[in-house]
């Protein structure tokens, strides 16, 4: 886990002591620590390591992160998602509305 | 497995249906991973707002009332099965892969897709289930009084409302958003109830007329309204049953205190062996494992109130099931049981000083069983995590780096000297801070305090990193 947040962390501090002969070097390194980490969180044991996102140093909330390989199935766009749920929430909606109009209507005929 | 017969494979079929989110063949731009996350915490907000359709009522006893924290769940809405499927099967999983029930070859690429396959495919299947036994159970209302097309229409409700979460992870953490989804849900969670408990409009009337449930908005009302206004200040600090001024001004800073000790850290200098003068450091922090043993701890501690309060319902009486704990009905209504005997009691916080006061074995062996619990849990996940001294080493040596003025060999002995204390120290203290959060009556537990700040802090420093990574593409 923490591989991948610490690496990017050695070479980002080491960018914040940067000077201007490493410039090269520091961004190779970067490159490939991006890429290990990327190598990292598919190739997750038991999906244990991963971090990108804890910020480094910590254990915390990988074990939060599952799906961070491709898989075959049903392929859908990150837009589609958000436009599925806000349909769901449109649906929960109306079946509020309905279910308040189709009670008052079946008190009324009473 | 000599037949070749492997239980993975059993996913196979299903795993064309499986809604899968596609991996952003490009980098998205900061902007518009802010944007998608911002439109999935509004649709996770509204979700965790929107009433299910059809339920009767939702008074019943309710043993889920411990880990709602951490589940982020909301009881009586659409998420009120919050992130509990995508939680379960990702423990299932990786104990079932780490204990070899399951063989995975993680260098296959068509086994990792098949345990992810498996993973969701299992969470959706805990969905159905829940959403099943929550209808079945009669949380709602029994099955006769919904009538069973509504029974049917929860369930698809609770089902949908699963499989969308699933995704809504899945598309933050695929690289169009920033961190990972069930984070950001319980943070948001957390802070919705911490800004509800300030800010809420809804008036109580508690016997001395109506009162703000807000604590702000109590302070203001009171202070306007009353013609005593020293009685007027003390009410508004000190109210019980419902959230205080003292509580406010604790979660605040606790919140700071917090931020303060995230900063703590050991800086080792490492030196790179073929990049000659290129000079980095690797910060140990003091919350080495950050979050991670509280959200451990609290899981551990709400299973076990979970099997506690089922015990206690059906086998009342007996020696064994009184000693794991005795529930008796919240005096302020809410529907849930408190602990009043048993282990459960002792290690569960206070509810105030005063209560501290009167029992100070109960208080003494609450404070020793969470720093010990926290402790242990840090230095475990350390080994499970694999950010152990030995897993650093190795990444480090990966890496050509090595650390002036030792040798290579040595290196793992010189992180053994700090990351393994930090870990158990930083579980102290994680525990501590909880702990400390609890007895001054913080709004929304210790633990959930805890876990919010301790997700904030990460994204923001997300944000940090992913804005220098941004402007480090414009300048080059």
């Amino acid at each position: 886990m923490a591989k991948g947040a610490s690496q990017s962390q050695t070479t980002s501090s080491s960018t914040s002591a940067s000077r201007p002969g490493v410039v090269a070097p520091r961004g190779s390194a970067a490159a490939t620590a991006g890429m290990r980490r990327r190598r990292l969180g598919s190739g997750a044991t038991s999906g244990g390591n991963i971090s990108g996102g804890s910020g480094g140093g910590g254990g915390g909330g990988n074990m939060l992160r599952f799906y961070t390989d491709d898989a075959p199935g049903l392929k859908i766009s990150p837009t589609v998602v958000l436009v599925m749920s806000l349909c769901f929430i449109g649906f929960v909606s109306a079946l509020h509305v309905f279910g308040k109009l189709y009670r008052y209507k079946a008190s009324g005929s009473d | 497995m000599g037949g070749g017969f492997r239980v993975l494979h059993l996913v196979r079929p299903f795993l064309s249906f499986l809604p899968e989110v596609q991996t952003a063949d490009r980098k998205v731009p900061f902007r518009e991973k802010v944007i998608y996350t911002v439109i999935s915490l509004f649709i996770f907000l509204v979700c965790s707002q929107l009433p299910l359709y059809g339920i009767h009522s939702t008074t019943g006893a309710d043993p889920f009332y411990w880990m709602r924290v951490i589940l982020a769940s909301n009881r009586g809405t659409v998420m009120e099965l919050g992130i509990t499927p995508i939680v379960t099967s990702g423990l299932v999983m990786q104990l079932l892969a780490g204990s070899k029930i399951i063989e995975v070859d993680n260098n296959v690429r068509e086994d990792r897709a098949l345990l992810n396959g498996a993973q969701k495919l299992l969470g959706i299947l805990i969905a159905v289930g829940e959403a099943v036994a929550y209808v079945l159970s009669g949380m709602y209302g029994s099955v006769g009084q919904l009538g069973v097309g509504n029974a049917i229409l929860i369930i698809i409700q609770l089902c949908f409302a699963g499989i969308i979460v699933i995704c809504l992870d899945e598309l933050l953490q695929k690289g169009y958003g920033l961190g990972s989804g069930i984070s950001l849900f319980i943070a948001t969670n957390i802070c919705e109830n911490i800004i509800w408990k300030a800010f809420s409009p809804t008036t109580i009337n508690s016997g001395r007329g109506a009162e703000f449930e807000g604590a702000v908005i109590a302070l203001f009302h009171l202070l306007i309204t009353r013609t005593d206004k020293v009685r007027a200040l003390r009410e508004a600090f000190y109210r019980q049953n419902l959230p205080n001024v003292t509580n406010l001004l604790a979660t605040v800073l606790i919140f700071l205190i917090v931020i303060y000790f995230q900063g703590f850290r050991v800086v080792l200098p490492v030196r790179s062996k073929n990049a000659r003068g290129q000079q980095g450091s690797y910060p140990i922090k003091l919350f080495y494992t950050s979050n991670m043993p509280i959200i451990l701890q609290s899981a551990l501690v709400s299973n076990l109130y979970f099997i506690s309060q089922l015990l206690h319902r059906k086998y009342g009486g007996n020696i064994l099931v009184d000693l794991l704990g005795k529930w008796k009905d919240s005096e302020y209504g809410g529907g849930h049981s408190i602990p009043v005997g048993g282990i459960a009691y002792y290690i569960t916080a206070p509810s105030s000083l005063a209560d501290m006061a009167a029992n100070p074995f109960h208080a003494l062996f609450y404070l020793v069983f969470m720093l010990s619990a926290c402790a242990l849990f840090s230095k475990t996940w350390i080994e499970v995590s694999g950010s152990s001294a030995r897993d650093v080493a190795k990444q480090l040596k990966e890496q050509q780096m090595v650390m002036p003025g030792h040798r290579e060999s040595n290196l793992q002995r010189e992180l053994n000297r700090y990351i393994p204390t930090a870990a158990a120290f930083g579980g102290i203290c994680i525990g501590a801070l909880t702990v400390l959060a609890d007895f001054m009556g913080a709004i929304g537990s210790g633990t959930g305090i805890l876990l919010a700040v301790t997700i904030i802090y990460q994204y923001f420093e997300t944000f940090e990193k992913e804005k220098a990574s941004e402007l480090g593409f414009f300048g080059f």
